[in-house]
């Protein structure tokens, strides 16, 4: 069993700005300015990170890889 | 992928070579790949690759203010030295700022590549520690590590710039 007085590993912080952390070990942060401090400041930075728009290439960036691909005929032969 | 390679590079017609090459890689060694191995994982592993051989071999030729070692004539050394004093922003730095121009974007740039690809792969693409791991041939706790470094120092970099 963990000890409640135990200060939060990075790991468990992670978890907590996730809503992941076992309500017994969230307990903690109650009690510890510390930990709420840098939880807090943690959570932060990863709501940012996650909120990270995802980026596509240009049209037609499929067809340009596929030209240049070789693929094995039924021959075994290869063909661009 | 491409996100990732995007983020390393900071250049959308240089991060489009690279997916191109880690496209062509994965497809014509396919029968290299080991399904043990996540595939995804994989491909992420040959793009991450190929971004911190750019990144390197791009440190060594930015180094020098008067052109690249590589030029041969006066113009090529003009053409490819650095102008300090050049703030005119092309429409690709302005389509650039647009895109990883907001402060978190601009404190990425600022980590160490080893760094990037970890918080990446973690905060944007989703991959627990273990899958960053494999992906990245580290130990986890190096994963571990540099994934909580690079959170510091982007808190570091972000209260900076709001102080």
């Amino acid at each position: 069993m963990t000890d409640i007085s135990m200060h939060l590993a990075t790991d468990e912080i992670e978890l907590w700005a996730q809503g992941l952390l076992p309500a017994a070990r969230a307990m903690h942060l109650a009690d510890c300015s510390l930990c709420r401090v840098e939880a807090e400041r943690e959570r932060k930075i990863i709501l940012e990170l996650v909120q990270l728009p995802k980026f596509a290439p240009s049209a037609g960036f499929a067809d340009r890889v596929m030209a240049k691909v070789r693929v094995a005929t039924p021959s075994g032969d290869w063909m661009a | 992928m491409f996100s990732l390679l995007y983020r390393m590079v900071r250049d959308r017609a240089l991060a489009e070579d690279l997916a191109q090459e880690t496209f062509i890689k994965v497809l014509n060694g396919i029968k290299s790949y080991r399904p043990e191995f996540k595939f995804s994982s994989w491909i992420f592993k040959i793009a991450n690759n190929a971004a911190i051989d750019h990144l390197r071999r791009k440190s060594i030729d930015t180094l020098s203010l008067d052109g690249s070692p590589t030029a041969e004539t006066p113009e090529q050394m003009r053409a490819t030295s650095l102008q300090l004093g050049d703030r005119t922003e092309s429409p690709l730095d302005e389509a650039l700022s647009r895109e990883l121009g907001t402060a978190i974007e601009r404190a990425i740039s600022r980590l160490r590549p080893e760094y990037r690809s970890c918080i990446l792969l973690r905060h944007v693409e989703g991959y627990s520690y273990e899958e960053i791991a494999d992906t990245l041939e580290l130990p986890l706790g190096t994963v571990k590590t540099y994934i909580h470094r690079a959170r510091n120092e982007l808190r570091g970099y972000l209260e900076d710039r709001r102080d």
